[in-house]
């Protein structure tokens, strides 16, 4: 079939830039919009990194900042989770790694409709924009936690319940919209604009994460944008979704006889499938770190890339086992615990083929490869209080308490960052044609992953000591906890001060070595995948020369016997 | 993409008789409105349901010449939907169950349907 | 790639060829390079993604709409009374919506034949489906407007509260047909647009596989009224 097909993508004509407008701002080159998309979630992550330093703050030393009120307080926690999860990560491995990473490493020009692709980006910074447009409004943002729950999420009570839960809801539809954009081309081009010989079994174990992340997006992302629009609804027209009968402040209100219930459901039919959105790219860029940065082939790619599908698939059935208190119904408790303990075995598939991988390579500890090993380790330390928490006699002591704070902080917020730092580390030469400093680098390794177990090890402790999350300090009656939780607080958050000013040495790093960075050649890390194999680095708009490379191999062909080489990259065709 | 063969171009006369037959089935389904309501109407209602949509993708939406992998892409997916319709129904059964059980005084035994009661036992 | 798939002219096969044929096509193409789905444009791949998270979207709204009508313990109005209308001095159930539904069915067939017309290369055909196509879209949403009016101006119902029972039925009503006819209005327009680019020559070096594409989306929104009319307004 390949000899009569031609690759399209081969005569497609490119939006060549004309001036420095459509050259750096309403660009249609996937690597421009990449950065920007990059460029936008950092900034926004640094905002919700202050923000969890206030947080911290409070937590740590109670009443030290007097201007951090329970309203600041819960605005700073709802806008943090919000960021991190929605505008941060997802945004970032899918917009920036997804955008710069696909049709570089399958060989194709540009996504399939770049037009649509800079759109994406653009909508995208519009929800940002209105996201941060609710420190802005009357009453400020939304203090209702990021998950919204109604109906305190749209009562007085709650801070920025005026104006601030509307921009919010306002943004998430925003974000959907540009999500479905962005996640449409790659999901496209992935499927249909790959090279000559780029078969789905060759492509790097990065795409199938981007791939089956964006598959998990477009079908997740709709139950969000369902729940926001209907919780809109209640908020300004008055209908009662979410609703029940109620009263507030002495008054009775005219709601009635809505679920609380049916958000959570909904919410989290998004909610779980999100946490893989963010979890599955990060599995296929640290396959490739730790791949690359060993020497030796990826130990049992098809069972990674059937694990990535397995995990797709059933992130879809477990979401209720974030609501085991939540008052469902009694026997969906058995039936989430039980998919969530299978979800576990692909994971930990996925887990065992890394360390196999590792297991008598030639390691090499670059920073990426720190971060990667970083990873593993966290990963496993999130997974395992995971396991914890999916059985529901475990669950319901522990919830609402730091345990579950630890848990999902370990799980999908540190060790997808770490991941995406030696991404970063990994990709900015091709990305810049300069290294990062590796000093700088170094530091920043060691402070962020030393720093995030001082923040998140003792998290488990107080969980299990019974301090709940969320509060805004623990008051009278709260006597019943030992001093040492008082103790290890502070602790913590020095801790998370350190690892929050280091972040700043490590933007400072980015910017700098844009400048004077050692020029790092076209292949600083002598990997075999096509982004490596382009004539200039960094690549110029449609990535390739003349023809698209054709590809002969797999993605890990590292330390072959009888090679000249300890790698051959994909383009090089197989002896006879 | 331009490929040398245009894709999809079937006799008129296929379209007509689906045309046809989509008027008549969405009268059946009209008609399914003057039965009491119960088992036989629901049938009958998700039957001329799912006859119709079949009828749509199947011919209108080419989905029956299309090729394997493009069937299981679009058809799959949606098998994911099914386990949230069904979860959600047993879940709104008993969050029915609990509101008459807690809320409306005396209510219980005429209203809460069998398998609920059952459920609650 | 000469052939496609249960092509008319085809020979008849044996169900085991035909399967054998169904499954190696199936894992040839998923093991191919260059493109997974064979034969389909990046357009029209799109579409079809797409319009798979649409479903997930409407089905998301219906599956609200389940939660809400089971268990809510006040009675659930009866739709076959509230959107009946009195015609020759009966009063017939769901006249508005039946004849509704034969509208869409009807715009679904002319966009059926567009489709066709569009890859026999007869452009004028196309184009003149294409506009009948979004005139009885229009005339759907006409007359959604007209019963909307009626409801809420006649009967009094309101997205908070409703004469009938629960309050949940406007509620559900105006979000499920608001976003559904929202569809029908964007998709009018993109018809509108196609058709007005059609005219001027835009796809004259393709062979027309932007009426298919626009053909999808539309027989999607007719797909999603069957479905509302079965689960809203028959249930």
């Amino acid at each position: 079939m390949s000899e009569t097909e031609v690759p399209y993508q081969e005569t497609m004509g490119l939006h060549h830039p004309r001036s420095w407008i459509t050259r750096y701002w309403f660009s249609q080159d996937h690597k421009v919009i990449a950065v920007q998309y990059g460029v936008t979630a950092i900034a926004v992550g640094l905002v919700a990194l202050v923000l969890s330093g206030l947080m911290r703050i409070q937590i740590g030393f109670p009443g030290l900042l007097p201007f951090i009120t329970p309203d600041i307080y819960y605005q700073a926690v709802t806008m943090h989770g919000m960021i991190m999860v929605i505008f941060l990560l997802t945004a970032f491995l899918l917009g920036a790694f997804g955008n710069f990473c696909v049709p570089l490493m399958l060989g194709a020009r540009d996504m399939v409709f770049p037009f649509v692709n800079m759109l994406s980006y653009h909508v995208y910074l519009l929800s940002v924009v209105v996201l941060m447009a609710s420190y802005f409004v009357p009453g400020g943002p939304t203090g209702a936690g990021w998950t919204l729950y109604p109906p305190q999420a749209i009562l007085p009570g709650t801070p920025g319940v005026d104006w601030g839960i509307v921009t919010m809801l306002l943004s998430l539809i925003i974000f959907v919209v540009a999500f479905t954009m962005g996640g449409l081309n790659y999901l496209t081009t992935i499927l249909q604009a790959r090279t000559r010989g780029m078969t789905l079994m060759r492509m790097p174990l990065t795409v199938w994460g981007i791939m089956m992340a964006t598959i998990l997006g477009l079908f997740a992302f709709p139950a969000l944008f369902v729940s926001a629009v209907m919780m809109l609804l209640d908020k300004l027209v008055g209908t009662s979704f979410f609703m029940p009968a109620i009263v507030s402040f002495g008054q009775p209100l005219e709601h009635s006889g809505g679920s609380p219930l049916l958000f959570q459901h909904l919410f989290w039919f998004f909610g779980h499938p999100e946490v893989y959105i963010v979890a599955l790219p990060v599995f296929g860029v640290v396959s490739e770190l730790i791949s690359v940065h060993s020497r030796k082939n990826i130990f049992g790619y098809r069972m990674m890339v059937w694990a990535l599908i397995a995990i797709g698939a059933l992130s879809f059935v477990v979401w209720a086992h974030h609501m085991y208190v939540a008052g469902m119904h009694p026997y969906f408790g058995f039936f989430f615990a039980t998919t969530t303990l299978i979800i576990a075995v692909p994971t930990a598939i996925k887990v065992y083929n890394w360390v196999l991988t590792l297991w008598k390579a030639n390691i090499k500890l670059t920073i990426p490869m720190l971060f990667a090993l970083a990873f593993i380790l966290t990963f496993v330390v999130g997974g395992l209080s995971g396991l914890f928490l999916g059985n529901v006699i475990i669950d319901v002591p522990l919830s609402d308490t730091y345990f579950v704070v630890a848990h999902f902080h370990m799980v999908m917020g540190v060790a997808p960052i770490l991941v995406i730092f030696g991404g970063i580390y990994h990709w900015y030469p091709k990305l810049t044609g300069r290294l990062l400093n590796n000093t700088l680098g170094h530091l920043h390794f060691w402070v962020t992953f030393l720093g995030t177990y001082a923040i998140y090890y003792p998290m488990h402790y107080l969980g299990f000591m019974g301090v709940p999350r969320r509060y805004y300090a623990m008051g009278v009656g709260s006597d019943f906890y030992p001093e040492s939780a008082a103790t290890l607080n502070e602790f913590i958050t020095i801790a998370a001060l350190v690892v929050g000013l280091m972040q700043f040495v490590f933007v400072y790093n980015l910017i700098a070595s844009y400048f004077r960075g050692k020029p790092a050649g076209s292949n600083p890390w002598d990997a075999t995948t096509l982004e490596w194999q382009t004539p200039k680095t960094p690549p110029n708009h449609g990535n390739w020369g003349d023809t698209l490379p054709v590809v002969h191999r797999w993605a890990y062909d590292y330390s072959v016997p009888g090679e000249e080489q300890d790698f051959v990259p994909q383009n090089v065709e197989r002896k006879p | 993409m331009r490929t040398k063969e245009p894709g999809q171009q079937h006799p008129i006369r296929i379209y007509l008789v689906v045309w046809g037959l989509l008027f008549l089935v969405s009268a059946l389904s009209y008609s399914t409105d003057f039965i009491d309501r119960g088992f036989w109407r629901w049938t009958l209602i998700l039957l001329f349901m799912v006859l119709k949509a079949g009828f749509i993708v199947g011919v209108f939406m080419h989905m029956r010449w299309e090729r394997f992998a493009l069937i299981s892409v679009v058809l799959v997916p949606p098998i994911l939907l099914l386990v949230l319709v069904g979860l959600m129904s047993i879940e709104s059964d008993y969050t029915r169950s609990t509101r008459i059980e807690y809320f409306v005084e005396g209510a219980y035994d005429e209203a809460v349907p069998v398998s609920a009661r059952e459920l609650a036992n | 790639m000469t052939r496609v798939l249960g092509d008319e002219r085809e020979p008849m096969k044996t169900i085991s060829e035909a399967r054998e044929t169904l499954f190696t096509t199936f894992s040839d193409d998923w093991g191919s390079d260059i493109t997974t789905l064979k034969g389909v444009p990046w357009g029209k791949a799109m579409m079809w993604v797409f319009l798979l998270s649409d479903t997930f979207i409407f089905t998301c709204f219906l599956v609200g709409y389940m939660s809400v009508r089971m268990s809510t313990v006040e009675p659930w109005p009866n739709p076959s009374e509230v959107f009946a209308l009195h015609a020759f001095g009966v009063s017939v159930p769901l006249l508005l919506i039946a004849i509704m539904t034969f509208v869409l069915i009807s715009s679904s067939g002319t966009m059926a034949m567009a489709v066709n017309m569009g890859y026999q290369r007869r452009k004028g055909a196309a184009t003149n489906l294409i506009l009948v196509t979004a005139l009885l879209g229009a005339t759907f949403v006409g007359m959604q407007a007209f019963e909307w009016s009626k409801l809420i101006l006649d009967e009094g119902v309101r997205p908070w509260t409703n004469p009938f029972g629960a309050p949940q039925f406007g509620a559900v009503f105006f979000m499920v047909t608001g976003f559904h006819g929202l569809h029908v209005s964007v998709g009018v327009i993109y018809l509108l647009t196609i058709a007005f680019r059609i005219r001027r020559g835009t796809y004259d070096e393709s062979n027309f596989e932007i009426v298919e594409i626009t053909g999808l989306y539309w027989h999607f929104v007719d797909l999603v009224w069957v479905f509302i009319f079965a689960l809203f307004y028959l249930w």
